[in-house]
């Protein structure tokens, strides 16, 4: 299996007050060629900023380390290379499918948008479109490609921006907390549908959640951040069955479970990870009974 | 969209009605005695009563406002005692000359203003943007017509690239057609003219349109700012959009929203200031005319520029409500409408007191 | 430092934020500006006394000598000295400006506090009105008042504080409705305070914050009005030394006489930028949101 994204200490830091402030301390982090890896952790830990960098959307990061993507080193290569691959080497797929899509354009422009930038024409990157939006679940797609955002619900938005980041058939997807603002069934649906469409194309796919409740369906591997460093990284199997970190196991440990006793608290990570300094004094009844489900 | 329609419509005419209450009531308040100034110096008293009578000034107010009312949409604005024109008549002749410096002045403020703005966005905290900060301030402080005098001094005084003032060059001569003076000598098919007019149009229009430019440049900026922060443009960057691409299909198109509401605004704020612009540059036009009108004591003129004015006002802004029909796809969509916090009357009044140079222009 | 990692690096912040540096005390040019003020205020008052000359005296020997040691800012047409006449014109000029923002305000405190505690009747009528008077630039509306008072400052200034008042009655209407729902209102009717009362020794004290910063800002806006009115011959008449009349006595002579028309230009222009630097800083600092460049 060869790597399709590989990223080797990647160090990544902003200009702060006084001195750039370095957020991500060396990360490794590999995507096999269609397989599907999910990037967990809280908010803050770096697995943003991380995912971003493969595609440098921030001119305010300094990015230092090795990303390559195809082979193809990102780091430090020209600004013509890095926009070449965007789109067609990796698409991204943000959070919130509000405030993703412009909402003075039709969405067919948007969808079409990054074949037309490629050269292809307007007719074939309108039917390609269409194809595409049908095959993401957007009931009469020919009819609705000239709509605008605002006439298409949350879920159906976010299938549209999941038609955009795809459309110049990226070998990478990489998905950024990509159900977190849609509704619980909606979620589920998308995530299916993100499922199956990278298995259709053989998309690799970096998955970034801080949820690890919807990570067990969805990727082969599992990597997890914490404060700017990679705390744990294992196919996702193992890592359910045994995390090896006491931070692993507080993320397990703080999710909600339908058949867990509703009298028993939900333990959060805080609780590890006052355990954190000493690694070997196993706290591990609680993780165990949680974590091995699955 | 037949909601937002409805809603703009109503908000024009209650303006409107607005207007023509307030010119009625300065017509009431102003002093002297109308019957006697129609009947004459030497008219006896009857023939007051009788002059009062024919003006309907015996009637209750209401009456008088019902008639007033009558007259203006007839057209007719009383009579100029300095011209004995109709009002309409002579504002008809003069309102071309005015327009087309306040077109001038529309296209020098668009070509400044939105590029500034937008480098100001992109760029932000380096030249452009302190270059724009810069513009907001002078534009809020020099005196329209001091800046028209500096420029005089400088373009026609010490380089004398540019003729002192007037309306085209000494000598030449169009036929009255239109009353712009440009169009008239396009018309009337001389070259040498036309250049001449337009010339002459130069200082003027930068004046008229020097403390307009950085409001615009200031809401390109912010809404630009805006849309180049938004996921949408990181997106459209994220798929491989160039940054010209991104600038301008997504944060520039973004930008008009706004903009073409204060734009709107302006040019009605602009046929206010040319009463500045055209005394300094000695040009006809309606600012000129009020202002003559005025030191002339002839009330109705100016009451009759105002309600003229003043529908220029309602009817461009109106105009810009139809645009924002086709600029903003959200309007069309009545659910969205509806949901929209309330659209009050104009921008600047919807934001109560905003700081001096909201739109541009003298208050 | 991790407290600080989650607002500073949402990934969908601004990609282009300049660094922005950490702003203690005032700013330079406010700095700046808020000593201008007062200099301006000073010499307002006691200008007439600093004046070298006397500013009306007409000597036609001495007209349009360019700036020298005897003369700092030249003489006009008629051989006034400008820098006398720019000194006194900030009397002029200035309380002109101050009466009418002081009109301004009883009217808007007035209307503003009716229409905000009348019924909604009331309130519909008077705010169609102020509607009106925002739409259309004051100058506009002041010419119309000009005509039925005749030219000269004092009609002037009666004419634009009629129209400048629709902005004070909105921004007073706003925060008498919001403060009427204030806890220590509400206690006052508790406490069974006449509604009069409630006005002038609770709902208005609480609103003057805004209003301040407002008429600070107004200054500018006032000012060039009035200069523009005096400029086109409405407002002060001719031997005054108001600066927009000054400016305009020296329109003629563009060419003869640089500096007949600048200084007194020079003087609007930094008293404006003076007060709308010190009326954006003190709204900045009642309002820190707007730091940044203006949220407008």
């Amino acid at each position: 299996m060869t790597a399709l994204l590989e990223i080797s200490g990647l160090r990544v830091s902003y200009p702060g007050v006084d001195e750039p402030v370095e957020v991500v301390h060396g990360v490794d982090l590999v995507v096999p060629q269609g397989r599907k890896v999910a990037l967990v952790g809280e908010s803050g830990s770096g697995k943003s900023v991380t995912a971003r960098s493969v595609l440098q959307l921030d001119p305010d990061a300094t990015i230092a380390g090795s990303i390559r993507l195809g082979g193809q080193e990102l780091v430090g290569a020209a600004p013509k290379i890095v926009r070449g691959i965007r789109g067609s080497g990796a698409g991204l797929v943000f959070q919130d499918p509000l405030t993703s899509l412009n909402p003075v354009m039709r969405i067919g422009w948007q969808i079409m948008q990054p074949l037309v930038i490629r050269g292809v024409s307007k007719k074939e990157a309108r039917e390609r479109g269409i194809a595409l939006l049908d095959r993401l679940g957007v009931v009469n797609a020919a009819a609705r490609f000239d709509d605008y955002p605002h006439q298409f619900s949350g879920g159906m938005r976010q299938r549209v921006v999941i038609a955009i980041a795809i459309i110049a058939e990226p070998a990478l997807l990489i998905a950024d907390e990509p159900t977190t603002a849609l509704d619980v069934q909606v979620q589920a649906q998308v995530l299916e549908l993100l499922h199956e469409v990278a298995d259709e194309r053989g998309m690799g796919v970096l998955l970034i959640t801080h949820d690890l409740a919807i990570v067990a369906g969805f990727a082969d591997d599992v990597v997890v951040m914490r404060h700017g460093e990679v705390v744990e990284s294992a196919p996702v199997d193992e890592l359910f069955a045994a995390p090896k970190h006491p931070y692993t196991r507080g993320l397990l440990g703080a999710i909600p479970r339908l058949d867990s006793d509703p009298s028993v608290r939900l333990t959060s990570v805080a609780d590890y990870v006052d355990t954190f300094e000493t690694v070997d004094d196993e706290p591990a009844a609680p993780a165990a009974e949680n974590g091995a489900a699955r | 969209m037949i909601r937002y329609l409805a809603q703009r419509l109503a908000l024009a005419v209650v303006v409107l009605a607005g207007l023509l209450v307030m010119a009625f009531v300065m017509v009431q308040i102003l002093p002297g005695d109308p019957a006697r100034a129609a009947a004459g110096r030497n008219a006896t008293a009857e023939q007051v009563e009788a002059a009062r009578v024919a003006l309907g000034l015996d009637e209750p107010v209401i009456q008088q406002f019902w008639r007033f009312i009558g007259r203006v949409f007839q057209g007719d604005l009383g009579t100029s005692v300095f011209t004995h024109q109709p009002v309409l008549q002579d504002i008809a002749a003069v309102l071309p000359s005015s327009l087309e410096l306040v077109a001038a002045a529309m296209i020098i403020n668009i070509v400044v203003a939105v590029p500034l703005g937008v480098f100001a966005a992109y760029r932000r905290g380096r030249a452009a943007d302190v270059a724009a900060r810069l513009l907001a301030l002078l534009g809020a402080a020099l005196p329209v017509f001091w800046l028209g005098l500096l420029l005089q001094l400088f373009f026609a005084g010490t380089l004398k690239w540019l003729p002192l003032y007037g309306q085209i060059g000494f000598g030449m001569d169009v036929p009255t057609i239109t009353g712009a003076t440009t169009i008239d000598a396009l018309l009337s098919g001389d070259p040498a003219a036309f250049g001449s007019s337009l010339v002459y149009l130069i200082l003027p229009a930068i004046t008229l349109s020097a403390s307009f430019i950085a409001v615009i440049a200031r809401t390109v900026r912010s809404s630009m700012i805006t849309a180049l922060d938004s996921d949408y443009v990181a997106l459209a960057r994220a798929t491989g959009a160039s940054e010209f691409r991104v600038v301008v299909r997504h944060g520039l198109r973004n930008a008009l929203i706004p903009m073409s509401t204060i734009l709107g605004m302006q040019l009605g704020w602009m046929l206010g200031t040319t009463v500045l612009v055209e005394s300094t540059f000695n040009r006809t036009g309606i600012g000129a005319y009020m202002v003559t009108a005025v030191l002339q004591t002839d009330i109705y003129p100016v009451i009759g520029s105002i309600i003229v004015i003043g529908i220029v006002f309602i009817v461009t802004n109106f105009v810009v409500d139809l645009l924002q029909l086709w600029i903003n796809p959200r309007l069309r969509d009545s659910a969205w409408v509806r949901r929209r916090p309330a659209a009050g009357i104009p921008v600047a009044a919807q934001a109560g007191l905003t700081p001096a140079g909201s739109v541009g222009g003298v208050r | 430092m991790t407290a600080l990692l989650p607002a500073r690096l949402r990934p969908s912040s601004s990609p282009r934020r300049a660094p922005r540096r950490r702003r203690r005390g005032v700013p330079v040019a406010e700095r700046i500006a808020l000593v201008v003020v007062v200099l301006i205020i000073v010499i307002a008052i006691i200008g007439p006394w600093i004046a070298p000359y006397d500013p009306y005296r007409v000597d036609l020997a001495q007209a349009l000598q360019p700036p020298s040691a005897a003369h700092w800012f030249g003489t006009d047409v008629n051989g006034r000295d400008v820098l006398s006449r720019v000194l006194v014109g900030a009397q002029v000029t200035l309380s002109a400006t101050g009466i009418v923002l002081l009109i301004t305000l009883v009217i808007g405190v007035i209307v503003g506090t009716v229409a905000a505690l009348g019924g909604r009747v009331v309130d519909e009528v008077l705010m169609r009105i102020t509607d009106i008077g925002l739409a259309l630039p004051s100058i506009i509306l002041a010419l119309g008042f000009a005509v039925a008072l005749g030219p000269g400052l004092q009609s002037a200034v009666v004419a634009i504080a009629a129209t400048w008042w629709p902005g004070y009655a909105r921004l007073v209407r706003s925060i008498v409705r919001e403060t009427r729902h204030a806890e220590f209102v509400e206690s006052a009717v508790a406490l069974g305070v006449s509604r009069w009362r409630l006005v002038t020794k609770h709902i208005l004290p609480n609103s003057l914050d805004p209003m301040y910063v407002q008429v600070t800002l107004d200054v500018a806006a006032v000012m060039l009005v009035i200069s523009g009115l005096s400029f086109v011959g409405v407002g002060a008449q001719v031997p005054s030394a108001e600066w927009g009349a000054m400016i305009a006595s020296a329109a003629d002579n563009v060419l003869n006489g640089w500096w007949a028309l600048v200084f007194p230009g020079l003087a609007i222009a930094i008293t404006a930028i003076a007060f709308n630097l010190s009326g954006d800083w003190l709204r900045v600092r009642q309002d820190p949101t707007l730091r940044d460049g203006g949220a407008r």
